[in-house]
């Protein structure tokens, strides 16, 4: 299995006013901020909203979902005793908020699903991914990863101990894949696994075709704790192989969890 | 290669267990309660809910109380574990699970909270360590014979069609040989307090595709399916041979009144499957008992199948909507149809809609040559997934 990656963006490379990208002003005001910066850095990556009626499948991964309106809506029943209660926190508590979200933008009916699966959310989508280009199910999938920061949710891990030799983090990455290479290709995807053990560098480096490809390893002291911090490591690994041409493996493991192992390779 | 289904297993208000939910609805007996006894709410509406506390439910997976497992991964190891050993598989294959949920340990963090929100320094941790969905399927995984590639779909009300859709992925690119495939979710004061903010929670007994219906009665439970390849079994209960995720793209949480994104998923399931609509022997609709569910549910219906819409039905009157689970409940219910040659009742249904001229299966109908079953799963976010199964 393999694909090709067309374009990547984070949150931190939205230049576009969010006016722009998404243009209803009602609709941002109901969207809370991961919603809002999930859908923005969506658009951003396809270069307008017009471009997601031409996508084959939109598949999401978080790990936590949308706290920020989960912790709200929960505050609100208990604080007022089960009554009397705005639906919106509600809502958009679900965890497909944002991929429905960015199929309502243009009335995009096609395949739309979300991964929530811990440290290998992001991994899980794009084997997803993949599996669906393999079958020729689709052409343009647009793949991305969103996780957000709360006071509650640093305090919580803080008290669990979790950061005692790591950083927090948060953030939203979409890439658009694509099942043939064009002139737009940057990179593309050449492997894929989930070994049932944890593997060293060394045994990491046998998943590479070619003696200088890079890995990067240690995926959470690189982007902070927080579970979709490897779709951050996979859009470093773009920006390599459009820099130095080189090939990168990615490696994922978290606290015992499984991991996951991708490798990604220039334009052939 | 073709897909085929070798285990069941399931959970609902119902009882625990496949023939236990059979049995029920051959009687007309329904999950459904006056209002919750277990579940910690002022609401006193009816909720199809298992009458077993969590402590009971420990016990009966014979899992210790210390692991202090979340409801919902509880409802989970009971139905995995059934559909498991129903298909007596070899625990030397790669054995994977795609679970899905949506409220996942919400019923702990609920606990968690009351004590946080007075100061966050107190709140037992144990109660949000199972805050997050894939902490239910790890749950699984552990008390269960999982040994291969594992994830968690959450797609609201569709979380289970989805898991199971995509486990037939995993058989055909050989990432598992065998695969548990389904969903859980528990009752919570979270989805309730939801449902009822949204106003479509009926105070009585819901009455899906009635035309006086008011409303859902949410339910919990947990179903699952074990998918295989033909070729490497002796015997199963029937082919996946078919099944589609669309979306309706408009609304967030309402469905559109031309039923598009269930159109499309049904119309592409049978596609996959290379069958026609007159093919198809029974459905087991959605029908959750909104106003705009059934009615959008039932254009659709007219869209795809004309005036020879198939025999019809919502088992959600005997178990409530169970909402990732609910997919997985009802793929359990399908597989049982085509098995047994049986029909489900709509439980509580009087009043035909006056708008589509369709009448649900009213009485529980067994012999019947059922050779094709089709199984819908609309969620929130316009997610609409349909699953065909052939005998």
């Amino acid at each position: 299995m393999e694909c090709y990656v067309d374009k990547i963006k984070t949150n931190r490379d939205i230049t576009t006013d969010i006016k722009l990208l998404i243009p209803d002003a009602a609709l941002r005001r109901r969207m809370s901020h991961i919603v809002k910066t999930a859908v923005a850095t969506a658009v951003e990556c396809l270069d307008g909203v017009d471009t997601i009626s031409s996508l084959d499948a939109i598949i999401t991964a978080t790990g936590w979902g949308c706290l920020e309106d989960s912790e709200r809506f929960l505050r609100n029943f208990i604080v007022n005793n089960e009554k009397l209660l705005n639906p919106t926190p509600f809502i958009q508590s679900t965890f497909n908020t944002v991929g429905s979200q960015i199929a309502l933008l243009k009335h995009n009916h096609c395949y739309n699903v979300t991964f929530v699966n811990r440290s290998h959310s992001f991994e899980d989508a794009l084997l997803d991914a993949m599996m669906h280009i393999a079958d020729g199910a689709s052409n343009r999938i647009l793949l991305g990863a969103f996780d957000e920061q709360t006071p509650s949710q640093h305090r919580i891990m803080e008290r669990m101990g979790l950061f005692r030799n790591i950083q927090d983090g948060a953030g939203v990455v979409f890439t658009l894949i694509t099942a043939q290479k064009s002139e737009r290709s940057i990179a593309r995807v050449t492997a894929i696994d989930f070994p049932n053990h944890g593997l060293t560098e060394s045994e990491c480096m046998k998943y590479a075709s070619s003696d200088n490809a890079i890995l990067l390893y240690n995926v959470f002291s690189r982007y902070g704790l927080f579970p979709i911090a490897s779709a951050f490591c996979f859009a470093e690994a773009i920006d390599l192989i459009r820099q130095c041409k080189q090939e990168v493996i990615v490696y994922n493991e978290y606290l015992g969890a499984t991991p996951t192992i991708v490798r990604l390779q220039c334009i052939g | 290669m073709r897909i085929v289904v070798t285990g069941v297993g399931m959970v609902s208000a119902l009882g625990i267990g496949v023939d236990k939910n059979l049995l029920s609805i051959q009687h007309d007996e329904s999950g459904i309660s006056l209002f919750p006894r277990i579940l910690h709410t002022d609401h006193k509406m009816p909720v199809g809910e298992l009458q077993l506390t969590n402590e009971q439910l420990h016990e009966l997976a014979e899992i210790p109380l210390s692991a202090h497992l979340s409801r919902t991964a509880l409802l989970g190891i009971l139905a995995v574990r059934e559909a498991l050993k129903d298909a007596k598989v070899d625990t030397a294959k790669r054995i994977g699970l795609v679970s899905s949920t949506s409220v996942g340990g919400m019923d702990l963090t609920e606990h968690f909270f009351k004590y946080y929100m007075e100061n966050d320094a107190t709140g037992r941790l144990r109660d949000v360590r199972m805050h997050d969905c894939a902490a239910s399927t790890e749950a699984i995984k552990k008390y269960c014979t999982i040994n291969a590639y594992t994830t968690t779909i959450s797609t609201a009300c569709s979380s289970a069609a989805n898991a199971i859709i995509h486990g037939t992925k995993l058989l055909i690119h050989n990432i598992v040989d065998c695969v548990v495939v389904g969903g859980c979710d528990a009752l919570s004061a979270f989805t309730v307090n939801g449902f009822e903010s949204l106003r479509i929670l009926d105070d009585r007994p819901c009455r899906p595709f009635d035309n006086n219906r008011n409303g859902l009665n949410l339910g919990e439970g947990a179903g699952y399916l074990v998918l295989q390849r033909e070729e490497e079994v002796d015997w199963f209960y029937g082919y996946l041979a078919g099944f589609s995720n669309k979306n309706d793209a408009y609304h967030q949480t309402a469905s559109s009144a031309t039923g598009d994104g269930a159109y499309y998923a049904m119309q592409e399931a049978l596609k996959v499957a290379r069958l026609f609509p007159q093919d198809v022997s029974y459905i087991n609709a959605h029908g959750t008992g909104t106003g705009n569910n059934d009615a959008s549910e039932s254009a659709a219906f007219i869209r795809l199948f004309g005036k020879n819409v198939p025999p019809f039905s919502s088992t959600k009157g005997f178990t409530g909507h169970t909402l990732a689970a609910a997919g997985g409940l009802e793929a359990v219910l399908s597989v049982m149809a085509l098995r047994h040659g049986i029909l489900y009742p709509n439980h509580n249904y009087e009043t035909p809609m006056e708008s589509y001229g369709l009448e649900p299966v009213t009485q529980y109908t067994p012999n019947v040559d059922v050779k094709c079953v089709l199984s819908n799963s609309f969620g929130f976010g316009g997610n609409c997934s349909s699953l065909v199964f052939v005998r």
